[in-house]
């Protein structure tokens, strides 16, 4: 039940790509604003803390849920795993004795070694996690179920 | 870069309180109250748990 013309699907990927824009998008353009400020600010926190960022790893699976909070951040997670990793990189090797898990291992030792990380890396999946919740308000709103 | 625990657990409840009133509640006053509600509950309650902590020892092992 679509509702004033607005495409839940376009809303759910504005509010992906970029915090707020999926209620920009809808006309809820003052509630965008705030959601992109308090977001991004949640977001940069973590950055400037040199919080890192989650790599899938099998045998832990914990770390998939934390992957996943990162990414819901949007592109702007490329920062985050671009600073930690120093590449664009979403899960370990299957062997974790290989040389590219040992660099990606090494690379995530370095930020966790700094005395804010764990700040960091929670602003970070906050941040992801309140962009969650905006996909799935704007998709509420789309169809009419919210106001 | 923050070092403080206590700062950073402040700045990301209010962050967390103003997310929560704007997605929760469309009227001013009530974003407010909730706002308010949250941001008290969030910083009270973890110091009422830090202060419950306290006697306990930080590494058993010693």
């Amino acid at each position: 039940m679509p509702s004033g013309g607005f495409s839940a699907l376009l809303s759910c990927v504005l509010a992906w790509l970029l915090p707020g824009a999926g209620h920009f998008y809808l006309g809820k353009r003052r509630r965008a604003a705030v959601f992109f400020l308090v977001v991004f600010a949640t977001f940069m926190l973590g950055l400037l803390n040199e919080g890192h960022s989650y790599l899938a790893d099998r045998q832990q699976p914990l770390t998939y849920l934390g992957t996943f909070a990162n990414i819901a951040i949007g592109p702007l997670e490329f920062l985050s795993r671009r600073s930690t990793y120093h590449r664009l990189v979403y899960a370990l090797p299957a062997d974790e004795n290989s040389p590219e898990a040992q660099v990606l291992l090494t690379a995530m030792r370095d930020k966790v070694k700094v005395v804010t990380d764990e700040y960091g890396t929670t602003f970070l999946l906050t941040a992801g996690l309140m962009n969650m919740l905006l996909i799935l308000d704007a998709f509420d709103i789309a169809i009419g179920r919210k106001s | 870069m923050l070092r403080s625990h206590f700062l950073n657990m402040v700045i990301l409840s209010v962050l967390v309180s103003i997310f929560f009133a704007f997605l929760t509640q469309n009227d001013r006053r009530e974003r407010l109250k909730v706002m308010a509600i949250l941001l008290l509950s969030m910083v009270v309650l973890s110091l009422l748990i830090a202060y419950a902590m306290f006697p306990f020892p930080l590494n058993s092992a010693r």
